[in-house]
């Protein structure tokens, strides 16, 4: 049995170590916000917060997870408010959206460690991928967050 | 590939369905068949539902990929229907002939493509709107007892001028429901307009932020089964064998079963079908591509070409050149996938499609039922750009659903995807221009060889050995075709199509993927070669274009075309129109200012681009779809290819198919041209011109012309 802490709920699941999080999270918790995209960590489609970190959760299993707090984007705020995903509305920034929860997980991680993200920060950081382009629109987003958490 | 004027009378039929509320249809067909008994609820509001409780529903005939087709069709559907823009809901149609499109498919299908979804139902859309306002209106009136020129839609409401008095649609759809519909409902006029040509935010954008937007991916379903799935990596190839037990041993597995081009594992998760692929280990012999390999692929191209021969070309000043292009994948984000549940006498289809009918056809073969018992349901597509036009997702999901009469979920994994795509053709050509004393051209001799696009959509064209696709977006002398925006004189073109038994499919704008990399390369080489500046030089061409020449014009001016650059930094120039065989196109203009380091490091620093799209139904999402455009067509500029190697592709995921990222985004500038003109496509034209605009740019600072893509590790300098 793993016992995995999700969104500050505990849950109890007869589940192999080795699954990857990201189909524990989708296949057993529900929790669909959190995408497939590569399975290699490569695309940030499935970007989750492990203890506050950005983790791309097709590359850890649910035994290296078990006992950390976790967060999915259905736990990033429990109506829009945080700061990130505002901004994110307010620049209105998805095209098709698949990989904008990774995105936002992405940014808000990133933004607790660096409040004042210089453009070279979020081209190291952000480095996800959109194939419908709209990594202008992020960028915007992600200066416009950094401002709403500042309270501007 | 005209679009058919609407002349038609437009045909609107109504009921009242169990108490719940008004239900608009509208017909161009029949105006019997809403009236059939036959009809099903679903069919009688086929555009418009309006509820008791004031809620709107808009059908709308378009799948949303990002292209925000939801959020313009609804824009436009409210602003002759004059709905309080919040009480909109949107559903996307199910198959149904009121919905296909003729400008997306020649045929008439219903299908999501050709950036028609704006342009083909702005017309049938206002109608519908302007139709349902109307009977709302007279229904006011006839309660009120007042003349109908008193009564006023606003907001949701009917408004009595004089009394003062409204009533919600809520209020009025069951006496509006008796009325007789109206034939030609009276538009609004452009000033009227109060939605349309605002950036109304997008329709899905909460959804998509909170993580509740229901993609393919995310559809459950009771008693739902999870399969992985592999494929013959050689094009066409048969399943030879299987470790069918191994797999089966794999916990949480409950079935094998085969599809018609390999095979699927079926278990309780998505992880364990994954895991009981592995198990399986299946194993795959023949196919039509095998042995292929990228350098056989150019040499059956060069072949091709030297078939045709080349000209003799007596003018002063000669270019002779040959240029060559890749295959390209298109990456949705979301990997292929479907979900299907069907039973002894029924079928539904949950599936992020682009091809509605495409769909309902592969389930109807599979499950051999009737087009009544089954249903395709469209959720949202985690991207699309011509490659969920197809079906083979369906036809599995379907497969293997009939096999377990269980609800059954599909899911490719990315190596899977990238490797059994319907690819942008490969493509290599030959360009033999002559050059007068004005140095402008006086024999223009193209040649192409690529595999034939357009006989997978209309299989007659493959037996004449026609390729339209071939043609179209280049300087060409097929009179049958509109004439090319450039006038110029003495040009002999052909192509010979070359079929390599790799799958193909439009790759967002073709055929001017292909076709403009290469005009707007050759037209710069010939400015260099006449040593005239090339924005100069394609104005020569454009003296019967005036839009064209207006829209090279400003993006020339936008980007300060000529204005001193930095050490190392020089800009390119590109323009296109959409789609080249339509009477009504988009005008797009580029301009790319890039810089190369002396050790031939390549950055794209700034993209200029202005288009002409007619009458603009939501600027934003025009500008998002020039930038999504140009910033997947700079990355298939740089980084994109597909490649062969013994029958299969070479590339695998995102870590061998590199696509552009944040760091690699340039800074874009996007104007749009004012005009009341009725809107065209802005989905597909923002993704070809930035190609050549940034391999000329790339020749303004190295002197060094790119003839080949992706520009990749080639020597700049």
């Amino acid at each position: 049995m793993t016992t995995l802490s999700v969104n500050g709920q505990q849950h109890t699941m007869d589940l192999d170590p080795a699954t990857p999080l990201l189909w524990a999270l989708r296949d057993h918790l529900k929790l669909h916000g959190t995408k497939y995209g590569c399975g290699i960590e490569q695309c940030g489609a499935c970007t989750v917060h492990v203890n506050g970190r950005a983790v791309r959760s097709c590359g850890i299993t649910v035994g290296e997870v078990a006992g950390k707090a976790i967060t999915t984007i259905e736990g990033l705020s429990p109506d829009s408010s945080h700061p990130v995903q505002q901004a994110w509305i307010e620049v209105d920034v998805p095209q098709c959206g698949y990989c904008q929860t990774g995105m936002i997980m992405a940014t808000a991680a990133l933004l607790e460690r660096n409040s004042k993200p210089s453009d070279r920060d979020i081209d190291r950081t952000i480095t996800n991928i959109c194939r419908c382009g709209t990594y202008n629109q992020v960028r915007e987003a992600i200066y416009r967050a950094a401002q709403i958490k500042e309270g501007a | 590939m005209k679009n058919l004027t609407m002349n038609r009378r437009t045909f609107l039929k109504v009921t009242t369905v169990a108490g719940s509320g008004l239900l608009v249809g509208c017909t161009f067909s029949s105006p019997q068949l809403l009236s059939t008994p036959k009809a099903s609820e679903e069919e009688l509001g086929l555009w418009v539902r309006i509820s008791t409780d004031d809620k709107i529903t808009l059908i709308l005939p378009a799948s949303e990929m990002g292209q925000q087709s939801h959020t313009g069709q609804a824009m436009i559907l409210a602003e002759e229907l004059e709905a309080d823009w919040n009480s909109i809901q949107v559903v996307t149609a199910p198959v149904h002939s009121e919905f296909t499109n003729s400008q997306a498919d020649p045929r008439g299908i219903q299908v999501t493509g050709g950036s028609a979804s704006i342009s083909f139902f702005w017309d049938k859309l206002r109608q519908v709107g302007a139709g349902t306002r109307e009977m709302l209106t007279e229904a006011a009136a006839q309660k009120w007892g007042v003349p109908v020129t008193e009564c006023q839609a606003d907001n949701g409401r009917i408004r009595h001028s004089v009394s003062g008095r409204s009533l919600s649609y809520g209020q009025l759809v069951s006496a509006a429901a008796r009325l007789s519909p109206p034939s030609s409902p009276t538009l609004k006029t452009p000033d009227q307009f109060r939605l349309i040509g605002k950036s109304i935010p997008k329709l899905h954008t909460p959804a998509k932020v909170n993580g509740s937007a229901g993609y393919g991916i995310d559809v459950r379903r009771p008693g739902m089964l999870f399969a992985a799935v592999s494929q013959s990596p050689v094009f066409g190839g048969q399943l030879k064998s299987f470790q069918e037990a191994a797999a089966k041993a794999v916990r949480g597995v409950e079935a094998v079963v085969p599809i018609p081009n390999g095979v699927a594992v079926v278990a309780d998760s998505t992880w364990h079908a994954k895991q009981g692929l592995e198990a399986l280990t299946p194993q795959f012999e023949g196919g039509e591509s095998a042995g292929l390999d990228s350098a056989k692929v150019t040499t059956r191209l060069r072949t091709a070409l030297d078939e045709m021969g080349k000209a003799v070309i007596s003018s002063a000043k000669v270019l002779d050149v040959e240029y060559e292009m890749p295959y390209l994948h298109h990456a949705t984000m979301e990997p292929m996938n479907c979900t299907a549940h069907v039973t002894t006498d029924s079928c539904d289809v949950w599936a992020p499609t682009q091809g509605q009918e495409y769909s309902m056809k592969a389930a109807m073969e599979v499950t051999g039922l009737s087009e009544e018992q089954i249903r395709i349901h469209t959720t949202l597509l985690g991207g699309g750009f011509g490659r969920r036009s197809e079906w083979d997702f369906v036809t599995q999901a379907v497969t293997v659903s009939k096999a377990l009469q269980k609800p059954v979920q599909v899911i490719w994994s990315r190596e899977e995807d990238t490797q059994h795509g319907f690819y942008r053709p490969t493509s290599m050509s030959r360009f033999q221009v002559g050059l007068g004393k004005d140095g402008l051209p006086v024999q223009w001799e193209s040649q192409i060889a690529q595999p034939n696009l357009a006989a997978r959509f209309m299989p007659p064209l493959g037996w004449f050995d026609f390729d339209p696709m071939a043609v179209a977006a280049s300087v060409h002398d097929y009179g049958l075709f509109p004439d090319h925006f450039y006038k110029v004189e003495g040009v002999e073109t052909a192509h010979s199509p070359v079929d390599l038994g790799v799958p193909i499919g439009p790759w967002r704008a073709p055929p001017n993927s292909l076709n403009v990399f290469y005009t707007e390369s050759v037209m710069d080489e010939l400015a260099h070669l006449a040593e005239i500046d090339p924005l100069e030089y394609r104005l020569k061409f454009l003296g019967e274009s005036p839009r064209h020449k207006a829209t090279l014009e400003r993006v020339a001016k936008q980007a300060g075309w000529g204005s001193p650059l930095p050490e190392g930094h020089g800009r390119g120039i590109a323009i296109h129109d959409w789609f080249p065989l339509d009477e009504a196109k988009t005008v797009v203009t580029q301009v790319a200012e890039v810089s190369v380091t002396k050790r031939g490091k390549l950055k794209v620093h700034r993209v200029d681009c202005v288009i002409d799209c007619g009458l603009v139904v939501n600027p934003d999402s025009v500008k998002a779809q020039m930038e999504g455009g140009i910033i997947m067509g700079m990355s298939a500029a740089l980084f994109e290819q597909i490649t062969l190697e013994d029958g299969r592709v070479t590339q695998s995921n995102f870590d061998d198919y590199r696509i552009a990222r944040m760091r690699d985004t340039p800074e874009i500038h996007v104007s749009i041209v004012e005009s009341d003109a009725a809107p065209t496509g802005v989905g597909e034209p923002g993704t070809s011109p930035i190609v050549p605009a940034i391999t000329n740019a790339i020749f303004a600072v190295t002197g060094t012309r790119l003839r080949r893509l992706p520009i990749g590790r080639q020597k700049l300098i």
